[in-house]
């Protein structure tokens, strides 16, 4: 039987290296990442229209529709796209809410619909104004609720806090959107 | 720390691998995925026994465990906790296909499912179930009549809610008081239980204001008596009206053509108003007699206190369109008066077992204003429509902070546009400053005079 012991230790090697092999999948498959991670493309992109708004000389909210190459796969994704094309600005000349060089980042969906997202903050003294505030406010509140569907509120962070206000509005939770405040 | 623990971790940590790093928990041993300081965060929450998922709809994962949540993304420095916005110690990241932080971040991550993590990337880390209470040091002091208490210590703020005879301090896991407590002014104990901190006020006392401080986290509670000022304040013959000029001090508010600020005309037209109004037998109070800083709060918070019978916030305008002009006056917003916005936010934010007291105290302190609110805005505004010179942009709705803390009849007058060129230069000359001032106080004047009506809110 000593010619059995070579294909005993072959046949256990092999065994060991299988089942070496399933943990380290195991092991890789839980501690890597999931595929799904923000912002990975879908694999054949469908164009979409995105409801923005922008403040006019009027004050009140002007609505601008907005083609992207690419439909939004989640609430989050929506939420970032319609503000990072609210941060590029108008194409139809209106002017823009963000008057510094802003961008967004960390943005959040909670189940209850409430969208928080991280946009870069003004300079100290820069939005002025009750005007300025709810042009600046209410675009973005108005733009993501009114293009992401599920999203009920929209809460602004700055510079990854929350900010009280700017002076003037009530900034510390999450604002539902203003119909009244858009131009007929 | 049991001992069998300490040498299964000294003896794994001497033979870790340098991109791993090994992590003890009362039930294994095992090596996570490490570079430098970061750790794999999923990982380390997996460990606790935590339930993590991917939510792709929402972009973030999602830890739960023992009933609380703790939502984050990779890419971003905040986490939703409870449904609770918390900025993160550092941000999270995707490394190698591993989602990673450093140590602060896997303890801000750790802290609401109730473990806490020790021991340093470098060398090897420990996961225990939380069982110390974070300890928390309040600070009582007197402020003129009122009662001040600092929270301090546990790294995360709380949320305040109302409680039966007090304020209750929800906190994000256990605390327990470091020391014993000084009794001052308006409050009469504190207790702990749990995660919630319960301050208890005297018989008489209540909650003036309450507000977060950062750096380091801190959570600030302003007591004052219902009756500041004793029989005086009882016994007041006529109404009185707290006047509010916006900004002061370090925040300057807007700033016009040929460098008027903001806070120095609300300041003028403040005090013309308060003139008026005095000359016509009305008490009036301002929340800044110079150029101080006031915190939005604690201006709403005195209006509260002296239990005015109106308060009107005065500022001036500014706009990037440059052709922006007008007066308008605003009351408290149609959202936060919303009943079912109220009831969205309390979802969102508190415990479920305080929501109804929540939204009771939100319709007794807000709603029931709305409609004389309404009215005061009208008054104002319309006799602002005839002050020469200045177009109306209307009575309009907003969430001004000083407006949705107020529990009396509130608007905030704008009184007209400093960015505005020729407008900007009208509201800072004395002429119509006066008349400005006239308008305000025969608006405010008329609305005492006159009994709120039954009619619903009026929709701008
Ligand atoms: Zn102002």
């Amino acid at each position: 039987m000593r010619w059995l012991r070579p294909l005993v230790a072959a046949v256990l090697l092999l065994v060991g290296l299988a089942a070496a092999a399933v943990l380290v999948t195991r092991s890789r498959s839980r501690s890597t990442a999931p595929v799904e991670v923000p912002g990975t493309p879908e694999p054949t992109p469908v164009p979409a229209y995105l409801t923005l708004f922008f403040p006019g000389p009027d004050l009140a909210l002007h609505r601008e529709r907005r083609l992207v190459a690419e439909s939004p796969p989640t609430t989050q994704r929506c939420a970032a796209m319609v503000l990072e094309e609210l941060l590029a600005g108008s194409q139809e000349g209106w002017a823009s809410p963000f008057t510094w060089p802003a961008s967004v980042g960390a943005v959040f969906v909670t189940s209850a619909g409430n969208v928080f997202a991280d946009i870069s903050p003004p300079p100290a003294g820069h939005v002025q104004g009750t005007a300025s505030e709810v042009g600046l406010v209410y675009s973005a509140v108005n733009s993501v609720v009114a293009s992401c569907p599920g999203v009920a509120r929209v809460q602004l962070l700055f510079a990854g806090r929350q900010v009280e206000s700017f002076g003037h509005l009530d900034l510390g939770r999450p604002l539902a959107a203003r119909p009244d405040l858009v131009a007929p | 720390m049991p001992m069998r623990w300490l040498a299964a971790f000294f003896t794994v940590a001497m033979a870790a691998p340098l991109m791993a790093v090994t992590v003890v928990t009362p039930a294994r041993t095992t090596e996570v995925f490490s570079r430098a300081d970061l750790i794999d965060l999923l990982e380390i929450l997996r460990l606790t026994g935590a339930e993590v998922e991917f939510a792709p709809a929402a972009g973030s994962y999602t830890a739960r465990r023992a009933g609380h949540e703790v939502q984050f993304t990779p890419g971003g420095s905040l986490a939703v906790v409870d449904g609770r916005l918390q900025p993160l110690p550092g941000p999270i990241r995707s490394l190698e296909g591993h989602t990673v932080g450093n140590l602060a971040v896997a303890s801000a991550l750790l802290a609401p499912l109730g473990w806490a993590v020790h021991g340093d990337v470098g060398s090897g880390l420990i996961l225990t179930p939380a069982g110390e209470a974070a300890p928390i040091t309040l600070a009582v002091t007197r402020e003129g009549g009122a009662t001040v208490v600092v929270a301090s210590g546990p790294p995360a703020l709380p949320r305040a809610r109302p409680a039966p005879g007090g304020l209750a301090l929800h906190y994000q896991s256990p605390v327990r008081l470091a020391t014993p407590l000084a009794l001052e002014g308006g409050l009469s104990g504190a207790s702990v239980d749990g995660s919630i901190l319960t301050l208890q006020l005297v018989p008489g006392w209540e909650v003036a204001a309450s507000y977060p401080l950062d750096d380091p986290p801190r959570f600030v509670v302003r007591l004052a008596s219902a009756f500041p000022t004793g029989a005086a304040e009882v016994q007041r013959s006529g109404p009185l009206v707290v006047i509010d000029p916006g900004h002061g001090g370090e925040d300057q508010g807007a700033q016009g053509a040929g460098g008027v600020l903001e806070k120095t005309v609300t300041l003028a037209v403040a005090r013309l108003t308060a003139e008026r109004l005095r000359a016509a037998g009305i008490e009036v109070r301002l929340t800044r007699e110079g150029d101080e800083t006031v915190a939005l709060r604690d201006r709403t918070a005195l209006a509260n206190r002296l239990r005015a019978d109106a308060f009107v916030s005065i500022h001036a305008n500014a706009s990037p369109a440059r052709g922006a002009r007008g007066a308008e006056t605003y009351y408290m917003s149609a959202d936060a008066s919303d009943p079912q916005a109220a009831a969205a936010a309390e979802r969102e934010n508190a415990p479920a077992e305080t929501t109804t007291l929540g939204l009771i105290l939100w319709d007794l302190a807000h709603v029931a204003n709305l409609n004389s609110s309404a009215r005061l805005a009208r008054e104002i505004q319309d006799r602002l429509n005839a002050v020469h010179g200045i177009a109306t942009r209307g009575v309009k709705q907003a969430p001004f902070v000083v407006l949705t803390g107020a529990t009396m009849p509130a608007a905030l007058v704008e009184i007209g546009f400093l960015s505005h060129p020729e407008e900007g230069q009208l509201v800072s000359q004395p002429d119509t400053q006066r008349r400005i001032a006239d308008a305000l106080a025969a608006g405010i004047l008329a609305f005492l005079r006159n009994a709120p009506p039954p009619a619903p809110a009026e929709q701008p």
